[in-house]
């Protein structure tokens, strides 16, 4: 693994990479859907039990846990099963690492993804202080550490799908089978040790933490879960890399 | 004389089925191999494994004495890959990419800059930097490849196909670049199943078969080795006596009497056989007014060595 390696392929990913519009167009949608959400919530206060108080970063943080899981889908899917189904990997591996292919790819769809996020959470917080509340810093951080961290979970596993699958079809397929599987371990309310592999668990763990202001019990809920995620990303790396180093390209 | 590339006993198997099979050969520095094989001989897998595209079941490979189970990253920057199919992201300009490549390589911004444009150049594609590779002819694409290779000055090249599926000009421009990166220090690695390009611009060929290498050597070499070479022999005093004798030699595999006086000796040795020949026949009473060896072309020798392993 070289780090500089990693920051080339991200970089030219990100700035000009075949998929680059691609990923920049779903994750503007999805912080575009998420500030609209939050810009239309005032209409919906009469819904809140306080009216003064809209949580904007409750409702922005929901609409990521439910929807940011599709669009990582139709982002991450065919990260790696396209460059290997066009040949162009070949190019990139007699030249590099494979770790630092796998991992700059993993940084590229992360970091426009957690880029987006965090222009939701300004967006949520000026919301909510133009609407005659308190700027959270706090919240706002938290809100951005758990969206990306919650997205990048799932940039990982539709990372793994895309090394495994010979071409994007398959890829395409086997991730929607596995989004469909995560989603139904989750609902396995009384599976407790199949949540734990699922992000969504460690996410809405903390969703009500996104509605008021965290007590002091809440913080080590919070760093639990936050703490819970990076392993899990750490941890599907890892597989992603020790499967795509035995793969035959 | 040094070694670019040693592959000693090198199995790959796809399923229960080996594709490479006990393989072993060496690359001598500043040659240009030719890796000659029919199609599913296991060429493209060899390629794929010398350049960290394969994982081999089993044996040891020494690039410019690195081994590449234990030293890859630094093989690969010694190391320029000419896969065969040339894929490039068709949306982007043949700069763009050469200046990504360039930057994986380990080249600086400004360095990768200047030598894409540099390479771009030497393969003739200078005027088409700017152009989106998606707009490229096949031949283009493959000069493209090669430029890509030659991204911080390997020492080794490795191409697999390298001429496959070029018009007549594509392929004399394919090969001339061959031979100067060759004059140029750089050893060549290429696989064909393209006797006739083997023929122009190798020095060195090794015949592949079933995954295992049934021959190998200097062009020369190839022409000699496993072939059933006709050697013409002129007899003034030609007698069945002399020809019973040539016959019972153990390389022989057959005589034919041509003329009164001109025998024809179908041989089948790796050395010259010819003073040997000679002597024998002088030594009982001969007397020798001709002896050519009729020189095989490769592919005569090529055809010869893969059926004779059937």
């Amino acid at each position: 693994m070289n780090i500089s390696k990693i920051r080339i392929v991200a970089q030219d990913e990100i700035l000009r990479g075949v998929k680059s519009r691609h990923v920049w167009f779903f994750s503007s949608a999805l912080a575009f859907i998420c500030i609209l959400a939050m810009h239309y919530s005032t209409s919906l206060a009469f819904l809140f039990s306080d009216p003064g108080n809209i949580p904007f970063t409750y409702i922005s943080f929901m609409i990521i846990l439910i929807i940011g899981p599709f669009f990582i889908l139709v982002t991450a899917f065919d990260s790696i099963s396209n460059e290997v189904e066009n040949g162009t990997v070949r190019y990139i591996i007699s030249k590099i690492d494979r770790a630092s292919f796998v991992l700059g790819k993993f940084c590229f769809l992360f970091i426009i993804f957690a880029f987006l996020t965090f222009i939701v959470a300004i967006v949520g917080q000026v919301d909510n202080f133009t609407s005659g509340n308190v700027f959270d810093l706090q919240k706002m951080i938290f809100f951005w550490l758990f969206s990306s961290l919650y997205l990048g979970c799932f940039i990982s596993i539709f990372t793994f799908v895309s090394i495994l699958s010979g071409n994007n079809k398959i890829a395409f397929t086997m991730s929607a089978v596995l989004l469909g599987i995560t989603i139904y371990f989750f609902m396995q309310g009384g599976i407790e040790y199949l949540r734990y592999l699922t992000p969504p668990y460690y996410a809405f763990a903390v969703s009500e933490t996104m509605k008021n202001l965290p007590g002091e019990n809440d913080y080590f809920n919070i760093i639990k879960n936050l703490f819970s995620m990076l392993v899990f990303i750490i941890a599907t790396l890892s597989i992603d890399v020790l499967v795509f180093k035995r793969r035959d390209l | 004389m040094a070694t670019a590339i040693s592959i000693k006993n090198l199995y790959k198997k796809y399923g229960p089925r080996y594709v490479l099979e006990d393989l072993s050969f060496d690359v001598e520095k500043g040659s240009i191999y030719g890796f000659l094989g029919q199609n599913g001989a296991g060429k493209t897998t060899t390629i794929k494994i010398l350049s960290g595209l394969s994982i081999p079941n089993g044996g040891q490979i020494l690039i410019d004495n690195m081994d590449l189970s234990l030293e890859a990253d630094k093989i690969k920057n010694i190391l320029g890959l000419v896969p065969q199919d040339s894929e490039f992201y068709d949306e982007r300009t043949a700069l763009s990419q050469m200046n990504y490549f360039a930057r994986l390589k380990g080249l600086s911004k400004d360095e990768g800059q200047e030598q894409s444009m540099l390479l771009l150049e030497r393969v003739g594609l200078e005027n088409e930097m700017t152009k989106k590779v998606g707009s490229f002819s096949h031949g283009m694409k493959k000069r493209l490849s090669i430029a890509q290779a030659l991204l911080n000055d390997p020492k080794i090249l490795i191409l697999d196909e390298p001429t496959n599926g070029l018009d007549p000009v594509g392929v004399r421009q394919v090969k001339q670049i061959i031979r100067d990166c060759n004059d140029n220090g750089i050893t060549i690695f290429a696989s064909s199943h393209n006797l006739l390009e083997i023929q122009e611009i190798c020095t060195h060929i090794g015949i592949l078969k079933n995954g295992r290498l049934i021959t190998e050597g200097t062009i020369g070499d190839i022409r000699r080795l496993e072939s059933n070479g006709v050697i013409t022999v002129g007899i003034y005093n030609m007698s069945p006596e002399i020809v019973s004798l040539v016959e019972g030699v153990e390389y022989v595999v057959k005589t034919e009497l041509k003329e009164k006086n001109i025998l024809e000796i179908y041989v089948n040795s790796k050395t010259d056989v010819k003073p040997e020949l000679n002597k024998l026949i002088v030594n009982n009473g001969g007397q020798v007014f001709k002896l050519i060896e009729n020189s095989l072309s490769l592919e005569d020798a090529y055809l010869s060595a893969t059926e004779m392993k059937e």
